[in-house]
């Protein structure tokens, strides 16, 4: 294997057969309860009338995004982006509020709402198996994977690969690579036959969702400080308006006094 | 044989004072059973739904509702506008009161309550729930040192009440920016969700929005506070002062409205006002309720004047704008597509608040009611009952 810069997955939604090795796979690998599983399989069931059959399946984990909402909403930064891809989660540091699970907008970090506080309560979610990649192995999930539907390689090698099999089947794909652009860019690549929103991803534009929420955030300082300076100008002028008026008063009076 | 008891005269209590007691009981029994067993024993949250009722009252509500501090300590204390200082005390109360509850719901709704103050110390500069998190933190200890007088007084140390009176200034005025903060950042806390909240409520004013109608809610809690506690102790109401609050009602409804629709008009949105289904009627409804009903209420000069016609329109305002706050953060809020959440034995796509979990609300409301009723009964919050105390502060 060549060497990896930027970590990814592709994932092809024509491969897909729905056989799940991967979910099994994931929990082995990581040691995760089946019913909290950090990847995902959804079935779309066959559709379309006969004979133009269809059948979709959505394999998805963490989409491991290039500029993670997860890691811009943690209030205690739980989150880290690594260089090379892989979004991590901390357990250390989270505090167990749940703004991560709002923020992304592919609903991945999940919560363990059956622990109470003395096993602790924490936010799971894929970690894209650090103790593989770093020593040459592919992430369970796509090792197991028999089809090969689920792949693993460097970023921009895997975006080319995509291009290149939209080109060499047009008819079976849809010319879109989900996760280049989406959400400022993805390490978690999709190519499907059927339109992106029926396997349930969001339609979202190539700015991060947090852009806007940062941008009022590096605002917030540079206000607080205006603000509480015009205050206390404000303040002051008042206080001293007040002054005189009363100085004047007890002016007025002397003059009345000796008058 | 006849049962003769005789309570002693400390448990001899009203029949509020015993239903409150009753309400903290429970939700206190509903907490442990939480911190015990976990969140989801207890509650309808889930992977779609991460947050919920308690997000929506004890937080939005919450916050909301203690606006009427900072606007009187500004009126006060940097406008000097003398006067109001009758209704100082009460709204200051409130406030204190109520980030009191909002810190308390916190601890039941946060998975790791023992590492709240994790947020002194981890920083992570992006997170609008870190400012809410340091606000918090800071405007409580703020109003602890607005409210100290008060208590000091009661508690006949003059002299302490005294000091702290005369290093006011600087706390009020970091009071008033925290209050315009944190306020503003509740509505930053959803502007991560573009594609979660309905566009009718997402725009990247939403901090602006919401100051501007925390400041009505603030006027309204404000006459609503006076007029519940002279019903409930039968004393004074001021109504010349309360007449002067509604006046200022209107003024902040209608720039609100004018914001609101403006936006929509410039974001090219006004399409959904009827469009939307569920959206545009829970739209109408908080606009109707909240915005265009109080306008015309505190219009009237009557209304304006008299005790019922204030409180009538103090509630009209509080109930849309309360359905506001819900409608942000829970109920315009789109859930993730079902077929996303394949395992469906692991997700609940709907989300409705459990009994308990209302309770939790319900029991820290109360408790808030009865620390209100305490204080306004054995402390000098109100100025007619105790003029000789009000006065020696200033």
């Amino acid at each position: 294997m060549t060497e990896i810069k930027h970590h990814a997955y592709l994932f092809d939604a024509t491969r897909c057969i729905d056989c799940r090795a991967c979910m099994v796979a994931c929990s082995v690998e990581n040691n995760i309860d089946m019913d909290k599983t950090r990847i995902w399989v959804a079935g779309l069931g066959v559709t379309g009338t006969f004979p133009d059959l269809q059948r979709g399946t959505m394999v998805y984990h963490c989409m491991h995004c290039e500029h993670p909402d997860c890691m811009s909403a943690c209030p205690v930064g739980a989150y880290t982006k690594a260089e090379d891809g892989p979004v991590t989660y901390n357990p250390d540091l989270c505090i167990g509020c749940r703004y991560c699970m709002n923020a992304c907008p592919f609903g991945v970090p999940h919560f363990d709402y059956d622990k109470g506080i003395i096993e602790g309560a924490f936010i799971d979610k894929c970690t894209f198996c650090p103790q593989r990649i770093y020593n040459g192995q592919e992430p369970a999930c796509v090792q197991t994977c028999p089809t090969d539907a689920l792949e693993y390689g460097d970023r921009e090698e895997l975006i080319a690969k995509a291009h290149a099999r939209i080109a060499a089947h047009p008819e079976r794909y849809i010319d879109h690579v989900y996760g280049e652009f989406e959400n400022g860019g993805t390490s978690y690549l999709i190519l499907s036959h059927v339109p992106f929103a029926e396997l349930g991803l969001p339609n979202l534009p190539e700015t991060p969702v947090n852009e806007v929420s940062e941008q009022v955030m590096e605002m917030t300082i540079p206000f607080a400080l205006t603000w509480g300076a015009i205050l206390t100008g404000v303040s002051a002028g008042v206080a001293m308006y007040d002054k005189k008026k009363k100085e004047k008063a007890a002016a007025d009076e002397k003059v009345e006094a000796s008058k | 044989m006849k049962l003769n008891i005789t309570l002693p005269k400390f448990l001899r209590i009203g029949l509020l004072p015993t239903i409150l007691i009753a309400l903290m009981g429970i939700a206190f029994v509903v907490a442990m059973m939480r911190y015990a067993f976990g969140i989801g024993v207890i509650s309808d949250l889930s992977y779609s739904y991460p947050w919920g009722f308690w997000i929506s009252f004890d937080l939005f509500t919450g916050v909301v509702i203690s606006s009427g501090g900072f606007l009187m300590a500004g009126t006060v204390y940097i406008l000097r506008i003398k006067e109001f200082e009758p209704l100082l005390r009460p709204s200051v109360l409130t406030a204190f009161l109520g980030y009191i509850m909002v810190a308390i719901a916190l601890l039941v709704d946060l998975g790791q309550p023992l590492r709240i103050w994790y947020m002194m110390i981890h920083w992570n500069g992006t997170s609008v729930l870190l400012e809410i998190g340091i606000c918090v933190m800071l405007y409580l200890t703020v109003l602890a040192i607005e409210f100290a007088p008060v208590a000091l007084e009661g508690f006949k140390l003059q002299k302490w009440a005294h000091l702290i009176h005369k290093f006011i200034m600087p706390f009020v005025i970091l009071g008033v920016v925290l209050s315009t903060l944190h306020q503003s950042s509740l509505g930053s806390l959803l502007l991560i969700q573009p594609a979660k909240l309905h566009p009718l409520w997402w725009t990247p004013i939403l901090p602006i929005m919401f100051f501007t109608s925390a400041i009505s809610v603030g006027m309204a809690m404000i006459i609503f506070e006076s007029s519940l506690s002279s019903r409930y102790f039968q004393r004074g109401l001021e109504t010349h002062l309360l007449t002067k609050v509604a006046k200022g009602i209107p003024v902040a409804l209608t720039i609100y409205g004018l914001l609101k629709f403006g936006e929509l008009a410039v974001a090219g949105e006004l399409g959904y006002l009827f469009t939307s289904g569920t959206m545009s009627v829970l739209f109408w409804a908080e606009i109707l309720i909240g915005v265009v009903t109080p306008i015309i209420w505190f219009s009237i000069k009557k209304n304006r004047e008299s005790a019922n016609g204030l409180l009538t329109g103090a509630i009209i305002v509080l109930v849309g704008m309360i359905l506001n706050r819900f409608n942000v953060s829970w109920l315009a809020v789109k859930h993730p597509d079902p077929l996303f959440y394949m395992p469906t034995f692991m997700s609940n796509v709907k989300y409705f608040p459990t009994l308990p979990e209302v309770a939790v609300s319900i029991g820290i409301f109360s408790a808030g009611i009865m620390a209100f009723g305490l204080a306004a009964k054995y402390l000098p919050v109100f100025e007619d009952e105790h003029p000789a105390a009000a006065h020696a502060g200033d």
